[in-house]
């Protein structure tokens, strides 16, 4: 028997039991707190104290583990072999992520610590006779789910339509009702919401610093990180909410968009987006019923998510290297109402409509580009040129242009703005105006 | 004396039971139990196992007689654990029947405690009582063994 095929007992709902053997030949058994799954052949225990079953297994690595399925009661008895310890890397990080959830789950926050992540090779697999309930049939066939996420994620045509595709495929193949997908910033320090669902707010432009909260830490270690219980360590939000509280007015700013996210989440995956080796950005699912992501979501949403990095990169190319002719240039219409003041800060490139806070770095600067070109009599804009564009200053080559305008589009969407952006063709959009505008450029050294 | 009156009360309740031996290479097994009885005197401690589950354990027992007992509450997590080295198997008696009943039962009603259905507690709880042993054994020392730092912690010890 293959460890994949009882890995829902790992899952924690009823705890795996674990005897060891001192070398005087005392037997010990204990329950364990945390049982992580590697591969057909090797599991992880989590390490927190130096009980007796730590010191057993450094001088007798043998091991014999009892687990009990959550759905039908069958157990099974695993021989294992203590191989290594690891305490850094994707593992640990993995496993201090879910310890975090588990910990706040039984109220011992302040107690549980991950020390080390103990690997075991699984030697023999057993099942113990008894009398277990029949499997009752799976809420959907997940690999079904995939293969039609998969279809709608190649049948977009750009990044907009791909980020739609695989927001509806979560919806309606995965029946997830929160998610959202954040993209990496060219400068690598943090990750940008670009699209959402599910949520009152979008909280689309929203940013999240690399390596806070369960999202930013699957970013850093790419590595995806599921969380079964309510967690408030590893709440995204939390140092969000923190700078909001006891921050100066430039914290402020950072934080005027909140992220997006449930009040009382207690199932959370949060699975990086890659194309090779290239961290690309998190898709994000959460819901507020505990247990909601096993293993075999897991498995589906790195799937479909390592096709959506495939297609984002492609999109990247594609939509600046377009050859579609400009579409001519329309008549511009006219503008009407009182004259809005548009403030824009050098020091962080953010964007005020009136008082009214709109947008701040790379997507503020595009903005405050694409806005002066405006007053200069242009309209229509290539996203080539952009890149090019002294004044827009992208973090880095790599950084997603695409993505920066769907968020700019839909900030102004959302905020009601008085400019709007419409895509014309691959590559190609034009911005409309429908108010007069007064440009104020605020020098660095101002701060808003 | 291992044991005082509230540990009875403690181990002979609606707690979970795992017992775990090993053999002559210090190989480990491990099996649940299914209740436990604890004699007047404190002196003894009697566990209810069924034979199918259990064959590997009871041949390391009968060699070398060495286990370890963990106890603990599903809905606490407080948690006991007992060592001894003269374990002995026996057949299991009438009372010993009517004494897994009565384990099942309240096992039901403390796992339905902590959302696990009844469906699934007697399924865990299943077994074919006309093989149960009985594996008996004097306490010769006692840990606590609730998840923390002081697990581990023979009893009596300051924590």
């Amino acid at each position: 028997m293959n460890l994949d095929a009882i890995r829902d007992c790992l899952d924690g709902s009823i705890p795996g039991v674990m005897a060891t053997c001192a070398p005087d030949g005392t037997p010990n058994v204990a329950y364990l707190s945390q049982i992580e799954y590697l591969d057909g052949s090797h599991l992880a225990l989590s390490f927190q104290f130096f009980n007796k079953t730590r010191h057993n297994i450094l001088a007798n690595p043998q091991a014999r583990l009892l687990l009990i399925h959550p759905q039908t009661a069958a157990m099974y008895r695993l021989s294992l072999r203590y191989l290594r310890t690891e305490t850094e890397g994707p593992l640990f990080e993995r496993m201090r992520a879910k310890l975090a959830g588990i910990a706040s789950h039984v109220g011992m926050s302040e107690v549980f610590r991950l020390k080390g992540s103990d690997v075991y090779h699984v030697q023999a697999i057993e099942q113990v006779p008894g009398r277990p309930l029949p499997p009752s049939p799976p809420r959907r066939n997940l690999l079904a789910a995939v293969r039609h996420g998969t279809q709608r994620l190649a049948a977009a045509a750009d990044l907009e339509s791909l980020l739609e595709a695989m927001l509806a495929s979560l919806r309606e193949d995965f029946e997830v009702r929160h998610a959202m997908v954040l993209l990496l910033d060219g400068g690598g320090r943090k990750l940008f919401t670009v699209a959402s669902c599910g949520y009152e707010q979008s909280g689309i432009g929203s940013e999240i610093p690399l390596g806070e909260g369960v999202i930013g830490v699957a970013a850093r270690e790419g590595t995806p990180i599921r969380i079964a219980h309510m967690t408030s360590e590893y709440a995204y939000g939390r140092a969000i909410r923190e700078a909001v509280a006891q921050g100066d007015e430039a914290d402020r700013l950072e934080t005027a968009i909140p992220p997006p996210g449930l009040a009382e989440s207690r199932s959370q995956l949060a699975v990086p987006i890659s194309a090779g080796r290239r961290l690309l950005g998190v898709l994000y699912v959460e819901s507020p019923q505990d247990l909601r992501f096993g293993y075999d979501d897991e498995d589906a949403l790195v799937t479909l998510a390592a096709q959506l990095g495939l297609a984002i990169n492609l999109f990247r190319d594609a939509a600046e290297s377009a050859a579609e002719p400009a579409p001519a240039q329309q008549r511009r219409r006219r503008v009407a109402g009182p004259t809005v003041t548009v403030r824009h800060y050098a020091e962080n490139d953010s964007v005020f409509f009136g008082d009214d806070y709109l947008i701040k770095g790379v997507a503020g600067a595009i903005l405050w580009a694409l806005l002066r070109d405006h007053e200069a009599g242009r309209s229509s804009f290539a996203n080539r040129e952009l890149r090019l564009d002294p004044r827009i200053r992208l973090p880095d080559i790599s950084d997603n242009l695409e993505a920066r305008l769907i968020l700019l589009q839909w900030r102004l969407l959302e905020r009601e703005a008085c400019v709007r952006i419409e895509k014309t063709g691959r590559g190609r959009f034009r911005l409309c105006v429908e108010r007069p505008l007064q440009l104020v450029d605020v020098p660095a050294g101002t701060r808003p | 004396m291992v044991l005082d009156a509230e540990h009875v009360r403690f181990v002979e309740g609606a707690v979970s039971i795992i017992v775990a031996a090993r053999d002559a290479a210090n190989a480990p097994e491990l099996v649940r139990a299914q209740g436990c009885r604890v004699s007047r005197d404190r002196g003894r401690v009697q566990l209810f196992v069924q034979s199918a589950q259990a064959q590997a354990l009871f041949d390391d027992l009968r060699r070398n007689g060495r286990l370890a007992v963990v106890f603990t509450s599903p809905s606490t997590h407080r948690s006991l654990q007992l060592k001894g080295d003269d374990a002995s198997i026996a057949r299991a008696r009438p009372a010993d029947l009517a004494r897994v009943a009565a384990y099942r039962a309240a096992m039901v009603a403390e796992l339905g405690r902590i959302g696990i259905s009844e469906a699934l507690a007697r399924a865990l709880l299943a077994g074919d009582d006309a093989t149960l042993s009985v594996v008996a054994f004097t306490p010769a020392a006692a840990f606590v063994q609730t998840p923390g730092p002081d697990a581990g912690r023979p009893l009596g010890a300051a924590p």
